[in-house]
């Protein structure tokens, strides 16, 4: 307790990425999958940003930017494909998508 | 402990319970509320660790774009589609567990037991004051140092722009066909949909009385609207 910490930082970050892992492990929604990375590319920026004010540098918060950009990128273009999906076969469950495994 | 320490405790708390609940709800519209809430509150940790712009960014981009587009797709989507699929095999759930307690396990002990070893950058929060303000100094690097990454970015944007207004394309404009007219369908064969899916088959998309040749006469028929049965 006390002062915060570098550690506190990492460890709310490694918490939000743990829990963004298991939505991607466990969930049959893609929608649900989409938004888990969201949480997890999330957690990155925590610890990116955290590392960058306790090294004293501005490159954490660069990056951070760039990856919300490309998060940005990958939820527009993820989003288009769920739409395609549920168009094609009325169902937003993973596990039905196995066109290439056939 | 002081304010900073009791202010982080409480949006950590916050942050990773609307976590789980983004992971662990029902329906995916709460899911995604339970996002949006999640989002602002690590906003707050950004403020604390003195990202102020990246807060501000968090705000407009995650939970101003990114999440009413998820809004938007749960809404086109037909609720049916969105039925219960929370349910994985049984040993891919337990494996997914066991994944994630190792990991956070490893990051733990990584945490604990690590030291903060490197080369001390040249921005400490009295640089970053002198700079005029955290918003002030990432412009300036971000448009100096990370010019070409910053260009490449937009880039990328503009493919994501591009691929996704193809991805949302009916098919009929993909397979080369002239469209007639523009209908609002997200593709299920509904209203001008189906008469354009009709008329490509050559199949009247309606039932239309035939009224025969024209200029001739046909008495023994029953003129249209005369009703039936007489």
């Amino acid at each position: 307790m006390g002062e915060l910490t570098l550690g506190h930082f990492l460890t709310l970050s490694a918490l939000l990425f743990v829990i963004g892992m298991l939505g991607v492990l466990t969930r049959k929604n893609i929608l649900i999958i989409f938004m888990s990375i969201e949480l997890m590319l999330n957690a990155v920026n925590v610890s990116l940003i955290a590392f960058g004010r306790y090294l004293d540098s501005i490159a954490g918060q660069i990056f951070a930017i760039f990856v919300i950009t490309i998060a940005a990128a990958e939820a527009a273009i993820g989003l288009g494909l769920i739409l395609v999906l549920t168009r094609r076969q009325d169902s937003v469950d993973v596990t039905s998508v196995s066109l290439l495994k056939e | 402990m002081d304010w900073a320490t009791i202010i982080f405790y409480l949006l950590a708390a916050v942050a990773v319970l609307t976590a789980a609940g983004v992971v662990f709800a029902r329906n995916p519209v709460h899911s995604a509320f339970a996002l949006v809430i999640s989002f602002l509150n690590v906003a707050g940790i950004y403020v604390l660790l003195g990202a102020e712009f990246l807060a501000a960014v968090q705000v407009i981009v995650y939970t101003g774009a990114i999440l009413v587009l998820f809004l938007f797709v749960i809404m086109l989507v037909r609720p049916e589609d969105l039925r219960e699929l929370n349910t994985a095999p049984r040993v891919q759930t337990a494996l997914a567990w066991l994944l994630g307690l190792a990991l956070f396990a490893e990051l733990g002990l990584v945490i604990a037991t690590g030291v903060l070893t490197g080369a001390r950058g040249p921005y400490p929060p009295e640089e970053v004051a002198a700079a005029g303000g955290n918003t002030q100094l990432i412009g300036r690097i971000l448009y100096s140092e990370f010019l070409l990454p910053f260009e490449v970015a937009s880039l990328v944007l503009l493919v994501a722009v591009v691929a996704a207004v193809i991805l949302g394309l009916p098919d009929r404009f993909l397979t080369g066909e002239r469209a007639r007219g523009l209908s609002l369908s997200l593709g299920h064969p509904t209203g001008a949909d189906r008469v354009l899916e009709a008329e490509r088959r050559g199949v009247p998309a309606v039932d239309a009385p035939d009224l025969g040749e024209p200029g001739t006469i046909d008495t023994g028929r029953a003129p249209v609207g005369a009703g039936r049965g007489r």
